[in-house]
C-alpha cells in the first residue's frame, strides 16, 4: 500500500502557544480516515498545518505527502499536488466569481502537470454536473466567492471545489458543523463520490452523526495535542457513547 | 501671473506639483500634429480629438459640440464660477491659468430633451519643455437633456508632457449627463484638471473616473448640488504603481433641499505608489433631507506604498442624511490563504483580490466597449495579463 499521508511525531505551535505535540498518523491511499476530538484539541491546527497557512510553527516532526517533504512545499504547490483543505470556515471573497475560482484552480494544477488549460465548454458542462449532486442552483456559479452564501451553502461549495479539484487527498475540517441533516447528506454524498482506490480522505470532526454517512475505515482521536486512541468506526461510536472524557481519563 | 498651489496649501498636501511646475507654463505651439495612434471608436459616440490641447480630428459631420475660440468662451467660463467657486482661490488657480493660457475650447450645447453621446480624446505628446496643454471643454445640458460623455486623456509613452485640463459642466432641470473620464496618459506626463459641475433640479449627474497613467496626476473637482432633488453619483478608482502619484480633491456641496450623493473610491497603490482621495462635502443651511454616503477605500501592497482617504463632511442643518466610511489597508490574508489553498499562483491570487478590491469602482463605467478597455488596462496595472486572463469574461 503507498502511503499519501505520512505525520511522524508532528509538533507544532500556534500563536506561541504548543497545540500539536507530538502527533503521528498514516493514511493510505483507497482509505477514509476520521479525526475526532474534543474543543481544544487541536484538530483544526492540524488541518491548516497541513495545508499551509502561515502563523503556525512547526517545532517538530516531519510530515510526508506523496513520498514528498510537505513543509518544504508552499500551499499553493501542495494544493497542486493533490492536497484539498476544506475550510471549516469558508471565506467570502467579493468581486472574485465562483466559476473563475474553479477554473483558475483548474488551470493551475494543469499548467503544473504540463497539460493544455481545460476547454472552457467542457469545463462548465462539468461544474454544472457537479452542482447538481450537490443541489446547488446554478446562479452560484456567478456569484463572488460564498459572498452572502449561508453557512450550509458556503459548505456544500467546498465540496463543489473538491469534486472539481479532484484532489488525492482531501482534509476536511468540521465540513459538517452548522449543517442540517438534509444537507449533511448531500455533502456526504459529495464525499462518497469521491472515494477510490487512489484517494485518501481525513475527515476531521467533532461529531459521530457525519460518519453514519461517510463510514471511515479508522478512527483516531486527538486529545491534547496527540493521538490518544485509533481504532475501528465503532470507536465513533463508543466516544458518543461516553463522551471525550472516557479518552482523556485514560490518555 | 498667476501662483500653482503648493504642498503647504491645505488641500494640495498629497498632490505631486514638481512636474507641472517643471513645465513650461506657454501652451504648447501650434505645429503640425504629430500622427497618434487611435484607440477604436465607440459606436454611436460623437469623436473629437486633441492632440496637444489643440483640434486634431475634422469636425465631425453633423457635429452636436462646437470648437470656439478661448476668448470667447471665456465669458462662459467664468459664469460657472458662483460664490464657491469664486472663494476656492487657490484650488481654483489651475483653472484660471487653463483659461488664461488655452486657445480652443470644445462647446457643447444640448437643447431640451436633446440626447447626445460624446467622445473627446485629449492627447498629450510634446515634452513638458515645449509647454503644456490646456485642454478645456464646456457642458449645457439643458432642461430634460441626456448626455453621455466620455473624456479621455492619453499620451505618448515615456513623454513628460504637461496637461492642465478644465471641464465646465451646467446641468439643466432634469437634465441627466453620464461622464467616464479616464486618464491613461504616459507614464512620465503630468496630468491636471479641475471640473465644475453645477447641477439643477431633479438633474442627474454621474462621473465615473479612473486614473491609471502618468507620474502626477490631480483632480479637483466641484459639484455643486444647486436644485432640490439633484444627484451626484461619483466613482472614482486609480492605481499608483511605481512611484507614482494620484490625488482627488472632491468637493460636493448639497446646496438645496433633497439632494444626493453617492461617492465610491477605490484605490490601489503598490511599490512606491501614492493615492490621495480628500472627499469633502458640505450641506448647507437649507439642504434639508439630504442625503449623503462616502465609501474611500484604499489598499496598499507595497512597502513603499501610501494612502489616503479622507471623508470631509462640514453639515449647517439637521434633518440630513450622511453615512461615510474609510479605510486603508492590506490584502486580506486569510482571502489569500484561501487562493493559494486551491492551488493558484501567488501572484495571481494578489492579482484577483485587487481586482476583487477596485472592481466595485471600474464596473460602474459604462459604455461597455470603454469598460473593456478601461478593465484590461487595469488588470496589465496589477498583475500579468495572461494569468488573469478570463476574469473578464463575466460567464
Amino acid at each position: 500500500m503507498t502511503s499519501l499521508l505520512k505525520i511522524e511525531n508532528l509538533s507544532a505551535k500556534a500563536g506561541g502557544k504548543e497545540v500539536l505535540k507530538g502527533l503521528s498518523l498514516t493514511l493510505n491511499a483507497g482509505e477514509v480516515h476520521a479525526i475526532m476530538g474534543p474543543n481544544g484539541s487541536g484538530k483544526s491546527t492540524l488541518s491548516y498545518v497541513l495545508a499551509g497557512r502561515p502563523g503556525y510553527e512547526i517545532t517538530g516532526g516531519k510530515v510526508e505527502f506523496m513520498g514528498h517533504d510537505l513543509f518544504a512545499m508552499a500551499p499553493e504547490e501542495r494544493a497542486r499536488a493533490g492536497m484539498f483543505l476544506g475550510f471549516q470556515y469558508p471565506v467570502e471573497i467579493p468581486g472574485v466569481n465562483n466559476v473563475y475560482l474553479l477554473k483558475a484552480a483548474v488551470n493551475a494544477k494543469r499548467k503544473a502537470t504540463g497539460q493544455p488549460e481545460v476547454d472552457a465548454y467542457e469545463f462548465l458542462q462539468l461544474v454544472r454536473a457537479k452542482m447538481k449532486l450537490m443541489q446547488m442552483d446554478e446562479s452560484f456559479l456567478s456569484r463572488g466567492v460564498n459572498e452572502g452564501f449561508s453557512g450550509g451553502e458556503k459548505k456544500r461549495n467546498e465540496i463543489l471545489q473538491m469534486l472539481v479539484l479532484e484532489p488525492a487527498l482531501a482534509v476536511l475540517d468540521e465540513t459538517d458543523s452548522g449543517l442540517d441533516i438534509d444537507a449533511l447528506k448531500v455533502v456526504a454524498r459529495g464525499v462518497n463520490s469521491l472515494r477510490s482506490a487512489e484517494r485518501g480522505v481525513l475527515l476531521i470532526t467533532h461529531y459521530q452523526r457525519l460518519l453514519d454517512h461517510i463510514v471511515p475505515d479508522h478512527v483516531h482521536v486527538l486529545a491534547r495535542g496527540r493521538i490518544a486512541r485509533s481504532g475501528g468506526k465503532e470507536l465513533a461510536h463508543e466516544l458518543e457513547r461516553r463522551g471525550y472524557d472516557w479518552v482523556l481519563e485514560v490518555a | 501671473m498667476i501662483a500653482l498651489p503648493t504642498q503647504r496649501d491645505e488641500n494640495w498636501r498629497y498632490a505631486n506639483l514638481r512636474p507641472l511646475a517643471k513645465a513650461s507654463v506657454e501652451a504648447v505651439a501650434q505645429r503640425d500634429p504629430p500622427a497618434v495612434e487611435l484607440p477604436p471608436p465607440l459606436a454611436g459616440f460623437e469623436r473629437w480629438v486633441f492632440v496637444d490641447g489643440r483640434l486634431s480630428s475634422g469636425v465631425p459631420a453633423g457635429a452636436v459640440a462646437r470648437l470656439l475660440d478661448a476668448r470667447t468662451a471665456g465669458a462662459a467660463f467664468a459664469a460657472q464660477l458662483d460664490d464657491s467657486i469664486a472663494s476656492a482661490g487657490v484650488d481654483f488657480a489651475l483653472a484660471r491659468i487653463n483659461a488664461a493660457r488655452g486657445d480652443e475650447v470644445l462647446h457643447l450645447a444640448l437643447p431640451d430633451s436633446a440626447s447626445a453621446s460624446v467622445e473627446v480624446l485629449f492627447i498629450a505628446t510634446a515634452p513638458g519643455a515645449s509647454g503644456t496643454s490646456y485642454p478645456r471643454l464646456q457642458v449645457h445640458a439643458a432642461r430634460g437633456a441626456r448626455l453621455h460623455l466620455v473624456e479621455r486623456h492619453l499620451g505618448t509613452q515615456g513623454a513628460d508632457s504637461a496637461v492642465n485640463a478644465a471641464v465646465d459642466l451646467a446641468l439643466a432641470a432634469d437634465a441627466m449627463v453620464q461622464h467616464a473620464r479616464v486618464q491613461h496618459a504616459g507614464d512620465s506626463a503630468a496630468c491636471f484638471d479641475t471640473l465644475v459641475a453645477h447641477v439643477g433640479e431633479r438633474a442627474c449627474y454621474k462621473l465615473q473616473t479612473v486614473m491609471l497613467g502618468g507620474l502626477a496626476s490631480r483632480s479637483t473637482l466641484f459639484i455643486q448640488l444647486a436644485g432640490r432633488a439633484a444627484r451626484c453619483e461619483l466613482t472614482a478608482a486609480a492605481v499608483a504603481n511605481g512611484i507614482q502619484t494620484h490625488d482627488v480633491f472632491a468637493e460636493i456641496e448639497h446646496a438645496a433641499p433633497d439632494t444626493v450623493t453617492r461617492e465610491l473610491f477605490r484605490g490601489i497603490a503598490t511599490e512606491r505608489g501614492k493615492l490621495a482621495f480628500n472627499g469633502k462635502i458640505i450641506v448647507r443651511e437649507n439642504a434639508h433631507e439630504s442625503d449623503s454616503e462616502q465609501s474611500l477605500k484604499s489598499l496598499l501592497t507595497g512597502s513603499g506604498a501610501e494612502a489616503a482617504a479622507r471623508p470631509q463632511l462640514e453639515i449647517y442643518t439637521d434633518r440630513v442624511r450622511a453615512a461615510h466610511g474609510a479605510t486603508t489597508g492590506k490584502l486580506d490574508d486569510q482571502m489569500l490563504f484561501y487562493l493559494l489553498s486551491r492551488g493558484i499562483e501567488r501572484p495571481t491570487a494578489q492579482g484577483l483580490l485587487q481586482w476583487a478590491f477596485i472592481e466595485d469602482a471600474v464596473s460602474r463605467v459604462t459604455p461597455a466597449a470603454l469598460r473593456e478597455v478601461i478593465e484590461r488596462a487595469v488588470v496589465k496595472r496589477l498583475s500579468d495579463v495572461a494569468s488573469l486572463d478570463g476574469l473578464l469574461v463575466s460567464p
